[in-house]
């Protein structure tokens, strides 16, 4: 049996045969896009098996409806969105399980970053990349998924304000605030962050 | 300097302020060092989190992530199993001439109580409940006669053990 | 009339006795399943850490997990128990502190199968289980190490 060789095809080409029933085709589509894919999974979920089954899920949806795909953004794009939904659908399930802590409520009601002094020290100078990813990735964990998710919405993927507020159903103002207090907050985290490593 | 003002000097970083408002933003920056250092705190921000998920991959192989969407693809394009056909038993139970009916059911109860082979599986014979995970993912080898099934678990998880070296005891 | 009869009754009674024994050897052969349960852990180090003696896995068992989408490149045996399961009955397989398997004998070699982790089911399953077939049950470990339950019929 012949095994096509898609690896050379570009994406709408690989989309076009892939709506024919093409499995092949598809799978070189998962393979060029799983690493985007599950990695905006880990950024809005923090953890990394539900990343993978999320970024999986994602993947069989994207199967499901790829004849309703038109070229309308990249593919990536697309899968993209696929996969941050069914992220923020498992949040919003999560936070109806999840006691809320007081810290998050009060995150929630807003206030306190309006006070936090400016950080006027660059606490990404000095820093080899992937130290500076563990940072992040640590200050990222502790922030809340709503703050999170508006900061990964806006930085990972670009969206614009109005969009965020469709995505997550809420007002602009409130994407503003979040997105406010996430950055402030992750300005914060980082640089104690990188107070406590140099001691 | 009060809240809307910080959010304004936000949405100017963002560029999602109109372009007057975004010159009479630029106008205030150049006289007060407080917003100036603002923005630039939210900028550093902003550059920080520039290309953090590059290095991010998928912890599983391409092909084991791979077999794994498939599968769950197959699973949910599957027809839905037909009835199953009338039993034989069933069928030789209407038999009333006694030695005949009893021969037959010594046969039926050999047949019935055999050991299946890969192929006497049916989809209805299986049944998994994940209690803690819905992700559960079955394969299964047939001419190996091996199924896995495969429990998609934090590192965590209730099996292991945190420390590696006390995985299990 | 009745001279017709009597070889008749004779025939149904030695069918009936018949029935019987062969009943009687069906329920001895499905009275009881042997199994082996093993503990495995999966990782791509070629030894296991220090301090700790597990073994390799042996051929059988390393063949049958070469064909399965595992990633590890070596399985180590932790632990292994073996056990009778009459029909009908459930038998506990305890593997380690946090890890135990019960098997229950449902007749017909179908096995319904419960893993018991930190004291909470994670996963039933229910399933023919043929001699020689294998089920194996497994999950992520730290540091990138997988853990297996395989449980194995011998008869």
């Amino acid at each position: 049996m012949t095994v096509k060789d898609h690896s050379s095809a570009d994406d709408p080409t690989l989309v076009r045969v892939a709506q024919r029933g093409d499995m092949a085709a598809f799978e070189e589509l998962v393979a060029r896009h799983r690493d985007k894919i599950y990695a905006r999974a880990y950024s809005m979920m923090r953890n990394e098996e539900e990343a993978v089954d999320l970024s999986q899920e994602a993947w069989v949806k994207g199967w499901q409806r790829l004849r309703q795909f038109q070229g309308e953004s990249s593919f990536g794009t697309w899968i993209t969105r696929i996969v941050i939904n069914l992220c923020l659908d498992q949040l919003r399930k999560q936070k109806r399980q999840r006691t809320e802590s007081i810290e998050a409520m009060s995150e929630e009601s807003g206030g306190v970053e309006r006070q936090m002094p400016v950080v006027t020290v660059n606490p990404t100078a000095g820093l080899e990349r992937g130290e500076l990813r563990q940072r992040i990735d640590r200050a990222l964990g502790q922030l809340s998924y709503e703050h999170r998710t508006v900061l990964v919405l806006h930085e990972f993927e670009e969206m614009e304000y109005k969009e965020i507020a469709r995505t997550m159903g809420c007002s602009i103002g409130t994407v503003m605030s979040r997105l406010f207090y996430a950055r402030r907050k992750l300005a914060v985290l980082l640089a104690d962050l990188k107070k406590q490593d140099s001691v | 300097m009060d809240y809307d003002a910080q959010l304004r000097l936000q949405a100017f970083l963002d560029g999602e302020l109109a372009e007057a408002e975004a010159s009479e933003v630029t106008d205030w920056l150049a006289r007060d060092r407080e917003a100036a250092a603002l923005l630039e705190e939210l900028r550093h921000t902003c550059e920080a989190l520039r290309g953090i998920e590059a290095g991010i991959r998928l912890p599983e192989s391409r092909e084991f992530f791979w077999s794994k969407v498939e599968r769950e693809i197959q699973r949910l394009e599957a027809p839905a199993p037909k009835p199953a056909p009338v039993p034989l038993f069933a069928l030789l139970r209407r038999c009333l001439v006694p030695a005949t009916a009893v021969a037959l059911l010594i046969i039926a109860g050999v047949v019935l109580t055999r050991p299946t082979g890969p192929s006497g599986l049916t989809p209805a014979a299986e049944i998994e409940t994940a209690l803690a995970d819905s992700g559960a993912f079955t394969y299964r080898d047939y001419s190996a006669g091996t199924t896995l099934v495969w429990l998609s678990y934090p590192a965590d998880n209730e099996v292991a053990e945190d420390d590696e070296t006390d995985i299990v005891e | 009339m009745r001279a017709k009869v009597i070889p008749g009754t004779g025939l149904v009674w030695f069918s009936m006795a018949l029935v019987v024994l062969a009943g009687g050897e069906v329920c001895a052969r499905a009275a009881e399943m042997k199994l082996q349960a093993f503990l495995l852990w999966g990782t791509d180090d070629s030894k296991p850490p220090e301090g700790r003696t597990y073994k390799p896995v042996e051929a059988d068992i390393r063949q049958k997990l070469k064909d399965l989408p595992l990633k590890w490149a070596n399985w180590f045996e932790v632990n292994r128990v073996a056990f009778a399961v009459p029909q009908g009955t459930v038998k506990v397989a305890t593997m380690s502190e946090k890890c135990q398997v019960n098997v229950k004998n449902l007749g017909g070699s179908e096995v319904e199968v419960s893993l018991i982790g930190k004291g909470k089911e994670v996963v039933k399953r229910k399933q023919s289980l043929p001699k020689g077939e294998m089920l194996v049950l497994g999950g992520n470990a730290p540091n990138s190490t997988a853990w297996l339950v395989a449980l194995k019929r011998i008869e």
